[in-house]
């Protein structure tokens, strides 16, 4: 097993990214609560994830050296996207953030951020673990 | 750096509703102004908000891109859909020949309504940037 090119970290190091990415885009729609026409952004990434992980997915061609080529995106090419919510609609001015969705999203966001770096810290723990021989 | 890319935004909205707050703060005060420099009452002023969206070029695959960077004020306009007020005050020394002086067309509870508005949009907004604050401080905590 490499340490640095750990599944576990890999996968939570994207998810890192993504909140972060998140936490833009509700920021943003929170700036433009007041803006004519502004359509609200969304991340996507756990649909990304989903795709990548499923091994349904993989069009049947298995991996079994690295060198062959699958279908699938690899965990590595998986990228937080923003669309713009074009389908829903607030008021009058054609804007549609709801201020009360954006304030439970950042909520929502926050929390899995800290789940996140929780996780990423209780992998690093067992590595230390591991790394000072079960003294500690 | 990409992870105060998240305040940059915040601050964006807190300014524009910080604007907004001083174009109302500015019709409340001039309701009652019938001199201006362009001749005649005062008329209501607007803050019109944009998106702030910026071309930018991703430093790996090269490809051209538009990213959202919060709120920026587009222009503030004066409304011209909104009649003067006219009231029959022949005293006035504004007045015209039958007496009548033209008064902004503020309307003082249409202000404070935007007031409140603008308050709870600075008010979302500060709470964006202490929860983006909170999340990058809890970063700090990686690996300890």
């Amino acid at each position: 097993m490499k340490i640095s090119n750990d599944m576990t970290i890999q996968l939570l190091n994207k998810a890192l990214d993504a909140s972060v990415k998140r936490q833009g885009a509700i920021s943003n729609n929170i700036a433009n609560v007041n803006t004519q026409n502004y359509k609200a952004n969304r991340v996507i990434f756990e649909e990304e994830l989903k795709k990548a992980i499923l091994p349904k997915n993989n069009a049947g061609l298995m991996t079994t050296k690295s060198k062959h080529m699958s279908l699938s995106q690899g965990i590595r090419d998986i990228k937080p996207r923003v669309v713009k919510d074009t389908h829903t609609t607030m008021g009058l001015d054609g804007n549609n953030v709801d201020i009360d969705v954006e304030n439970a999203n950042l909520a929502a966001n926050q929390l899995l951020y800290n789940a996140l770096v929780t996780q990423i810290n209780n992998k690093y723990r067992v590595l230390q673990h591991v790394i000072s021989e079960g003294k500690k | 750096m990409r992870i105060f890319k998240a305040f940059e935004i915040s601050t964006s909205g807190l300014t524009a509703e910080k604007l907004r707050m001083d174009t109302i703060s500015s019709n409340i005060a001039n309701s009652g102004t019938t001199r201006t420099e362009d001749g005649g009452a005062y008329k209501r002023k607007i803050a019109i908000f944009k998106e702030n969206l910026h071309k930018e070029v991703d430093s790996h695959s090269g490809i051209r891109r538009i990213v959202s960077k919060g709120v920026k004020v587009h222009s503030v306009i004066q409304d011209e859909e909104t009649p003067m007020k006219v009231v029959y005050n022949p005293s006035h020394p504004d007045a015209d020949n039958e007496g009548y002086v033209e008064m902004p067309n503020v309307n003082i509870l249409n202000e404070m309504v935007d007031m409140i508005a603008a308050t709870r949009a600075y008010e979302a907004n500060v709470t964006a940037l202490n929860a983006s604050k909170a999340m990058f401080v809890k970063a700090l905590e990686i690996g300890k």
